[in-house]
């Protein structure tokens, strides 16, 4: 995971003289200039403005290498440069807060015995003292990144779950279809009615479509072969309705039978090449359709002679789009839904997935 | 036999593109409706509206969803011309709509008992009005509910005239339009890719504006070719190009005024 920060720089100013970090950085200071305060000869303004001054260039430079420069050699890590970086931080800032605070004088500050002394004092409390809060700094703050990090994935895992539920619950609505339902109904009606010896094979597949369709809808997989006798019965149940309008075969590999998948997978493609391929044509066509395992890969294809992509495209989308949604859940993102067009008019729909096997 | 009072036993039109549900309202009129003579079963819209103009019956029962041409588009094509009633599966926005207007429908699986009401007050229309209501406004939303995504705002159907008989053809089978003093010649192709041609009674200048100017561009001041329908464009020389279709041999010169439609892109 990565995390792309985008914070413009006055933030990081703002992030730098962090009130928190501003509080260690004046009480280590106040603590510091006790030692410092007996030995001391000048007024207590100087001491006080000499400390601070070094306190806020070290927190400076802690903070600077926080950020920049943004690409770090693979050699240096940045929690060194920024220790570093304060380990230095100290000697110079000292030096220069004593260059200030003097200005005016005739003499060189090291020149001056008393102000060497001071210098070596709060350089060698600086070094000692400041490099290990850096250390401490920056351990917390690998505590608080852990911690927001552990709370993104509960995320990220809650928004896993709600989809996986949302695509489920969609799928459940879609498949209610009672225009389907009650069609094919009124036709079984009339095989009954004039005692056809069809009606009961019909009134099986319809069974066996029924049978599968329903209680599954709230299992999390299915199998190829589920899938395959699915649209099975499914085909049966329309080539009766539309005798004159639809052909077709289902063919399968037998190891491609046991491939774990979601429910519903072929007859979502199945169901979209006969409304939106075979349906609105007058003269009908075939639907084709075949599993196998192509370079250890399942592979199923549902091809159809019907409209094309052009015209019978309404409300594809939603089908596919859910469909492509429930694979992407089911095999976290390995798994390809292409569409395309064949010719001379007709739409070969594709799905290509990890070969996983029924765990036993 | 009992004796008929009218002259004429009453006719009727059944069209459904599944063959057992024709079969199965067939039966039930015979059922229901003895004198009712059923003369044309139709498979589409397309041709439900040719056998209606070859038998013109009294009473059309359309399916809502039939393929290529709609029930409902095809009752447009009827006009007032023939009591209408429409057969739909559950549908809740078709029966909805039903429900507001003036237009009778059925529901599959049909019931004996609704079909009776329907009879009953069909042969009531058939003695009592000589005249049929217009329906074209009710129709108009019937199939902006029913076919909500779909935007047929250009033509998508013509009427064509083959020597007596009447063909409908869909935009997407015309080759091309020919300008013929008040007519138009319609050249299209039918599913087996052969070729045929008709007459249309509208000018070509106003069939232009009512077709897909995605799909129909105008390359001659009298020829209007579907771009569909286009194998290749040659070029010739001095700023001219012939087309060349897919399904007939014609071919079509572009003139200048409309070569811009074919520069190379």
């Amino acid at each position: 995971m990565t995390f792309i920060d985008a914070t413009p720089i006055r933030h990081d100013l703002a992030r730098v003289f962090h009130w928190r970090r501003m509080k260690v950085m004046l009480i280590t200071c106040f603590l510091l200039h006790l030692p410092i305060l007996a030995t001391w000869q000048a007024s207590y303004a100087v001491l006080v403005g000499r400390v601070l001054f070094i306190g806020c260039v070290v927190l400076l430079a802690f903070g600077l290498f926080e950020r920049s420069p943004i690409h770090l050699p693979a050699w240096i890590s940045r929690w060194a440069l920024q220790v570093f970086a304060v380990a230095v931080a100290v000697p110079i800032s000292t030096a220069i807060a004593y260059a200030i605070t003097t200005i005016g004088d005739p003499a060189h500050w090291w020149q001056n015995q008393n102000r060497m002394f001071g210098f070596s004092i709060m350089t060698a409390l600086g070094l000692l003292v400041s490099p290990w809060i850096a250390v401490a700094a920056l351990l917390r703050q690998i505590k608080d990144e852990a911690h927001k990090l552990a709370l993104t994935f509960e995320l990220a895992r809650s928004e896993y779950d709600r989809n996986a539920l949302d695509a489920r619950l969609r799928l459940l609505q879609a498949q209610v279809a009672p225009h389907f339902l009650f069609n094919t109904l009124a036709n079984v009606r009339e095989l009954v009615s004039t005692g056809s010896p069809r009606a009961a094979p019909v009134l099986e597949s319809l069974i066996a479509y029924l049978r599968a369709a329903v209680p599954r809808l709230n299992q999390p997989s299915s199998t190829m072969g589920q899938e395959l006798e699915l649209v099975q019965a499914y085909l049966d149940v329309m080539q009766m309705r539309m005798p004159d309008r639809l052909q077709f075969s289902v063919e399968a590999d037998d190891d491609a039978r046991t491939l774990v998948c979601p429910p519903m997978t072929l007859l979502t493609l199945v169901e979209n090449a006969m409304r939106h391929g075979i349906d609105p044509t007058e003269e009908g066509g075939r639907i084709d359709v075949r599993v196998t395992i192509i370079n250890g890969r399942g592979h199923a294809e549902v091809r159809d002679t019907g409209m094309g992509l052009a015209r019978g495209s309404e409300g594809l989308g939603t089908g596919l789009a859910n469909l492509r949604e429930r694979l992407q859940l089911a095999f976290d993102g390995d798994a390809h839904v292409t569409l395309s067009e064949i010719s001379p008019h007709g739409v070969r729909a594709e799905i290509d997935f990890p070969a996983r096997k029924d765990a036993p | 036999m009992t004796e008929v009072v009218t002259a004429r036993r009453p006719t009727a039109m059944i069209a459904d593109d599944e063959p057992l549900l024709r079969e199965s309202l067939t039966r039930l009129l015979a059922q229901t409706w003895p004198e009712l003579e059923v003369v044309a079963q139709a498979r589409n819209g397309r041709a439900a509206v040719e056998s209606f103009e070859a038998q013109h019956p009294d009473i059309c029962f359309l399916d809502v969803h039939m393929p290529g041409l709609s029930g409902i588009e095809a009752a447009r094509f009827i006009g007032r011309r023939a009591h209408v009633v429409f057969v739909t599966a559950y549908d809740q926005y078709a029966v909805q709509a039903f429900d507001q207007g003036a237009l009778d429908y059925l529901v599959k699986p049909v019931e004996l008992s609704r079909l009776m009401d329907t009879v009953a007050r069909l042969k009531e229309r058939l003695r009592a009005t000589p005249e049929i209501p217009d329906t074209a406004a009710l129709l108009d939303q019937l199939a902006a509910r029913v076919f909500k995504n779909a935007a047929p705002t250009s033509l998508r159907w013509l009427r064509v005239s083959v020597g007596q008989a009447l063909r409908l053809v869909s935009a997407d089978e015309i080759d091309f339009l020919r300008s013929e003093d008040k007519y138009t010649l319609v050249a299209w192709h039918d599913p087996a890719g052969q070729p045929a041609e008709g007459l249309v009674r509208t000018p070509l200048k106003e069939l232009i504006n009512q077709l897909d100017a995605e799909q129909f561009v105008q390359v001659h001041r009298s020829v209007v070719v579907n771009l569909r329908a286009i194998k290749q464009v040659l070029r010739g020389h001095n700023e001219t190009a012939n087309i060349h279709l897919k399904y007939r041999a014609d071919v079509l010169p572009v003139s200048r005024t409309f070569l811009h439609h074919f520069r190379m892109m």
